[in-house]
C-alpha cells in the first residue's frame, strides 16, 4: 500500500454544517468513508498520526467538536449541547450534508458515546463503529458491580481543576475569538488556534460525561463495533472495556500495547494497524 | 572548562521533570525533590499523573496531554502536585515535547510554584461565577416581568400586547415559507360574547369576572396545545393558531360549541352565546411588514366577527379575501356603531355661532364625532346615513342631545354667558319618532336647562319629506319652549305654504351659497333672498360655512343676523370652545 496522502492537503468541505464544524476531507472521493471524531482536549489534529494510514484508500472525513478547534463559536448553543445528543446530531448532520453512506465511524473518548447515540438513531448510515478509549459511565455503581474509575468526590475535584485553568484557556482562545485566525506570523497565536478549547464548553462536556450513565444505550446498538483499549488508561479502567464488549452485541475487543488515554497520539502506528485489521469489508 | 550543565539542571530555579511518551518520569531535578519531598530514585519510572490529584489528572490526561502531543507544547496549565507527605503544591505546568536529535521523544516539564496566582485566579473565578448567577437571576426576573406584561391578570390569558407579540412571532416565521393549498397558516379567531353586559349588570361585576374566567378556561381547553389564547378587552377574546383553510370551520365550530354550554353563576344558569370572526394571514410576510400584517389580520377578524354578530348570536364568519360587500360593510359599521355608543367612543364637538353685528358668540352647534378604534376620528358623513337608515340614529341622536344639554349646564356652572344657545341636529327619522317630544322634555328636565336655550335643527329635506306629520311634531316641540331651525335651507325645495305654517325660529342658509356669494352674483342673490325671506317671516337668518372676512362682511352688509364657519372657529371639543370670542379682524 502506498501512503502519500500526507502530500495531499485536506480539503475543507462546504455547506452550513461542514463550515460550522470545520469538516475536512481527504483521500479518494469514491473510497469507503471513514469518519474520525476526536475526544477531549484538542481538535481533529489529534488524528494526524493515523491519517496517512487511511487517506490512500479511504475517503477520510474529520471535524472539530462544537466548542473545540476551529468550530464556529457563534454556533455554540448551551441548550443544544447540554447533552451529548446535540453532538450526536452534529455527526448525523455531517453525514447528511456530505451524503456519507456505509460510514466507518472512529471515535475517541467522549466522542465514543456520541457515536453510540448516532448509530442508534440512524443505524443504516454506519457500517462499523471503532470506539477508542471508551467509557460509558465514569462513576461507580456498586450494586451493578460496575466501576467506571471515579468516585463522587472525584467529580468535584475535576470541576475544580477545570475552574483553575479557566483563565489560561480563555486566554489561549482569545486570538481566535478576536477573529485573527490567519496571523501565523505570531507563533503563539498559531499554537492557540490549534487545540483551542472553550473553557465553558469543556466544563459542560466533562460535566455531562461525569454525570450521565450511557450504559443503557449499549444494548440498543446494532452497528458492529470494535473496542480499542489501552494499558493504564487513567480514564478507562480495564474492566470497563470488558463491560463494553459484553454489552455491545457482536463487538470485538482489541487490547493495545499503548499506554494512557490517547493511543492515536502516543502510538499512531499501532492504533492505525489495529483499526485496519478489523475493518469490515 | 565545560560548564556544569548537570548542576544547572539540578539546582535550576524551577522544578524540572523529563517524561517519556508513555508519561513515565525518566528524571527529576533536585529543586523538584526539595519542593515536594519526593526522592528522585522513587520518582523514576512512575507515571507523572500519579503525582496529580484526580481532577488535575483527568484534565492533564484529557486536555494537556493531547495538546502537548499535537502542538508540542503546553503553557501554564494550573495543577497541584502531591508531595511525599500528601500535601498539595499549587503550580503552573509548562511542557515541551522534543523529538529532534533524540532516539525517542522526550517531554520536558517545568513546574513553577504558583500559590499566590492560584489564589488570585480562584477569587477571579468565584467573582465570575457569581456574575453568571446574577445574570441568570436578572434573566429570570426579566422573563417573569415579560410574563406579567404580556398576560391578563384576570384570566391568565395573553393580553393585547401578549397577543401582538405572539402574532408578530408567528408572522415573522412565515417570511419565505412556500405555502400550498391546505397549508396551516396563522389564523385569528376573534370572539365576542353576546350576553356579557347583561350578566355584569344583572349579577354584578364579581359574576362578570367569574364568567370571563370560565370562558377563558373553556377557550383554552378547546384550543390545541400550540394555540395562543388572549383576552383583548372586556368580553373580547382571540384564539390564534396555525390552521388550514378547511380547519378554520372546525376550530370555530368547536369554540362556539364550548361557549354555548350554560355557565352557572350564583346558582343561576347563564347562557352566553358568542360571535366569532376569523381571518387567516396572507403569506408570505416580509420582515418589515410583520406589524402591519398583524394589525390587518386582527382588524379583518374583528370585522368578520361583527358580520357574524349582525346575523344573530352564535355564528361564525370568515374574512373573505378581496370582498368589499357594501351591505356587509354597512352591517359591520352599524354593529360597531352600536358598540361605540355603548362603549363611549362617540364625542360631541361644538362649533361657535356668532352674532354678526356684535361679533360675540351667541351659541354653539353640537356635532357628533366617532373616535373609531382603528379608523381614527370619524366625521358624521361616514356613519350618519347608515345610522339614519337603520334606526340606530334614535340612540345616537338621544345620546348627542343628552350630552349637549348637559354640556350647556356645565358651561353655565363654569361661568359662561347664561344666554348661550346649544343647537342639536334632529334627523327625519327622529322627527317621526313619537317619543321625541317626551325624550327632549325629559333630557331638559333632568339637566335643568331652560327649553329656550336649546335649538333643534331640522333639515329642509326632512321637513318636506312628510310636511303634515312634521308640522305636528314641530308644534309639539315648540310647545315645550325649544327653538327650531330649518337647516341647510335652499338645498331642498320648500313649499312656502308649509314653511309659513311651521313654527320655526331660524333659517340656516346652506354653506354652498355662502361659499359662492363673493364671486358668484347668483349665489349672492340667493343668500340675499334667504335673508329677506327669513326677516319677512320673522325668523333669524343664520349663514353656514363662513370661511373668509369678505364673506363675513358681505353677510353683514346683507343684514344677516348670525353666522358660523371655519373663519370663526372649527368644531372643537367642549373645553376648547372660545368663550368669549374676539372677532378676528
Amino acid at each position: 500500500m502506498s501512503i502519500d496522502a500526507a502530500l495531499r492537503p485536506a480539503q475543507p468541505a462546504t455547506g452550513p454544517v461542514t463550515t460550522r464544524l470545520n469538516v475536512t476531507t481527504t483521500g479518494p472521493a469514491d473510497g469507503p468513508v471513514i469518519l474520525f471524531a476526536h475526544g477531549f482536549g484538542c481538535d481533529q489534529g489529534m488524528w494526524d498520526g493515523v491519517l496517512p494510514h487511511f487517506a490512500g484508500d479511504h475517503r477520510v472525513v474529520r471535524y472539530d467538536l462544537m466548542g473545540y478547534g476551529q468550530s464556529d463559536p457563534a454556533a455554540y448553543d448551551p441548550v443544544r449541547y447540554a447533552t451529548l445528543d446535540g453532538h450526536a446530531d452534529d455527526i448525523l448532520a455531517i453525514c447528511a450534508e456530505l451524503d456519507l453512506r456505509d460510514v466507518t465511524l472512529v471515535a475517541h473518548s467522549v466522542s465514543t458515546m456520541m457515536a453510540v447515540l448516532a448509530a442508534i438513531r440512524e443505524p443504516e448510515r454506519f457500517r462499523q463503529l471503532v470506539l477508542v478509549a471508551a467509557n460509558p459511565y465514569f462513576l461507580q455503581d456498586p450494586p451493578g458491580g460496575y466501576d467506571g474509575g471515579f468516585s463522587d468526590a472525584d467529580m468535584s475535584e475535576v470541576a475544580g481543576a477545570l475552574d483553575s485553568n479557566y483563565f489560561t484557556w480563555a486566554e489561549a482562545m482569545a486570538p481566535v475569538i478576536m477573529g485573527t485566525p490567519d496571523a501565523p506570523q505570531h507563533g503563539e497565536r498559531l499554537t492557540a488556534s490549534f487545540c483551542r478549547v472553550n473553557p465553558d464548553v469543556a466544563r459542560q462536556l466533562l460535566g455531562t460525561m461525569f454525570t450521565t450513565d450511557y450504559r443503557p444505550l449499549l444494548p440498543q446498538v446494532t452497528v458492529p463495533a470494535v473496542v480499542l483499549q489501552c494499558r493504564a488508561d487513567a480514564m478507562v479502567p480495564a474492566p470497563v472495556a470488558e463491560y463494553l464488549h459484553e454489552h455491545l452485541a457482536g463487538s470485538t475487543l482489541v487490547q493495545l500495547q499503548a499506554l494512557g488515554h490517547c493511543p492515536h497520539i502516543s502510538a499512531p502506528e499501532e492504533t492505525a494497524a489495529a483499526i485496519r485489521a478489523h475493518l469490515l469489508p | 572548562m565545560t560548564p556544569d550543565y548537570a548542576d544547572l539542571w539540578e539546582h535550576a530555579p524551577g522544578s524540572h521533570l523529563l517524561l517519556d511518551d508513555d508519561g513515565r518520569i525518566t528524571a527529576a531535578n533536585a529543586t523538584f525533590c526539595d519542593w515536594t519531598g519526593h526522592a528522585a530514585a522513587d520518582l523514576v519510572g512512575r507515571p507523572f499523573t500519579s503525582l496529580l490529584p484526580v481532577g488535575d489528572r483527568v484534565l492533564h490526561t484529557t486536555h494537556s496531554l493531547p495538546q502537548l502531543m499535537v502542538t508540542g507544547r503546553v503553557a501554564e496549565a494550573s495543577v497541584q502536585v502531591i508531595g511525599a507527605d500528601g500535601e498539595r503544591h499549587p503550580a503552573l505546568l509548562s511542557a515541551t515535547r522534543v523529538t529532534a536529535g533524540l532516539p525517542v521523544p522526550e517531554t520536558r516539564v517545568v513546574l513553577v510554584d504558583a500559590q499566590q496566582r492560584r489564589r488570585y485566579e480562584e477569587e477571579l473565578l468565584t467573582a465570575r461565577r457569581r456574575a453568571e448567577e446574577s445574570q441568570a437571576r436578572i434573566a429570570a426576573a426579566e422573563a417573569a416581568l415579560t410574563e406579567l406584561v404580556h398576560h391578563d391578570s384576570l384570566t391568565g390569558l395573553l393580553n393585547r400586547p401578549g397577543l401582538l407579540h405572539a402574532l408578530h412571532g408567528r408572522l415573522g416565521r412565515c417570511g419565505a415559507d412556500p405555502t400550498g393549498p391546505g397549508t396551516a397558516v396563522p389564523t385569528v379567531f376573534f370572539i365576542d360574547l353576546d350576553g356579557f353586559k347583561a350578566v355584569n349588570d344583572g349579577l354584578g361585576h364579581g359574576s362578570g369576572d367569574e364568567l370571563l374566567r370560565v370562558v377563558a378556561r373553556r377557550l383554552e381547553d378547546a384550543s390545541r396545545a400550540g394555540a395562543d389564547v388572549a383576552r383583548l378587552a372586556g368580553d373580547e377574546f382571540v384564539v390564534l393558531d396555525d390552521v388550514s383553510p378547511e380547519g378554520s370551520r372546525r376550530v370555530a365550530a368547536r369554540l362556539l360549541d364550548v361557549l354555548a354550554e350554560p355557565v352557572v353563576l350564583q346558582g343561576v344558569e347563564v347562557v352566553v352565546a358568542a360571535s366569532i370572526g376569523s381571518c387567516a394571514a396572507e403569506l408570505p410576510v416580509a420582515p418589515a411588514d410583520v406589524e402591519t400584517a398583524a394589525d390587518l389580520v386582527l382588524r379583518r377578524a374583528d370585522t368578520a366577527m361583527y358580520r357574524a354578530k349582525a346575523q344573530g348570536s352564535g355564528r361564525w364568519e370568515a374574512h373573505v379575501p378581496g370582498s368589499a360587500d357594501p351591505a356587509a360593510d354597512r352591517l359591520v359599521l352599524l354593529e360597531q356603531l352600536r358598540n361605540a355608543i355603548r362603549d363611549g367612543e362617540l364625542r360631541v364637538h361644538y362649533q361657535p355661532r356668532m352674532d354678526l353685528p356684535t361679533g360675540g358668540v351667541s351659541g354653539v352647534e353640537a356635532l357628533v364625532r366617532w373616535q373609531h378604534p382603528t379608523r381614527g376620528l370619524l366625521q358624521p358623513d361616514a356613519f350618519i346615513d347608515a345610522a339614519e337608515e337603520s334606526g340606530v340614529i334614535r340612540d345616537l341622536g338621544a345620546w348627542v342631545l343628552t350630552e349637549a344639554v348637559e354640556q350647556a349646564v356645565r358651561w353655565d356652572a363654569a361661568g359662561a354667558d347664561p344666554g348661550l344657545q346649544v343647537a342639536v341636529n334632529v334627523s327625519a327619522r327622529q322627527l317621526a319618532d313619537t317619543d321625541l317630544v317626551t325624550r327632549v322634555a325629559g333630557v331638559l328636565a333632568r339637566a335643568g336647562l331652560p327649553a329656550s336655550r336649546l335649538v333643534l335643527e331640522i333639515t329642509e329635506t326632512a321637513l318636506m319629506h312628510d310636511p303634515e306629520s312634521a308640522l305636528t311634531s314641530l308644534q309639539a316641540l315648540r310647545s315645550l319652549g325649544v327653538l327650531l331651525a330649518v337647516d341647510d335651507f335652499g338645498t331642498g325645495y320648500s313649499s312656502f305654504t308649509y314653511l309659513k305654517q311651521f313654527p320655526v325660529d331660524e333659517l340656516k342658509i346652506d354653506r354652498s351659497f355662502v361659499a359662492g356669494m363673493t364671486t358668484d352674483a347668483g349665489d349672492r342673490a340667493i343668500v340675499a333672498s334667504c335673508v329677506h325671506l327669513a326677516h319677512a317671516m320673522g325668523l333669524v337668518a343664520v349663514a353656514e360655512g363662513v370661511e373668509s372676512a369678505d364673506e363675513r362682511d358681505a353677510l353683514l352688509a346683507l343684514g344677516c343676523d348670525q353666522a358660523q364657519g371655519y373663519f370663526f372657529s372649527r368644531p372643537v371639543p367642549a373645553d376648547a370652545v372660545p368663550f368669549p370670542v374676539a372677532v378676528p379682524a
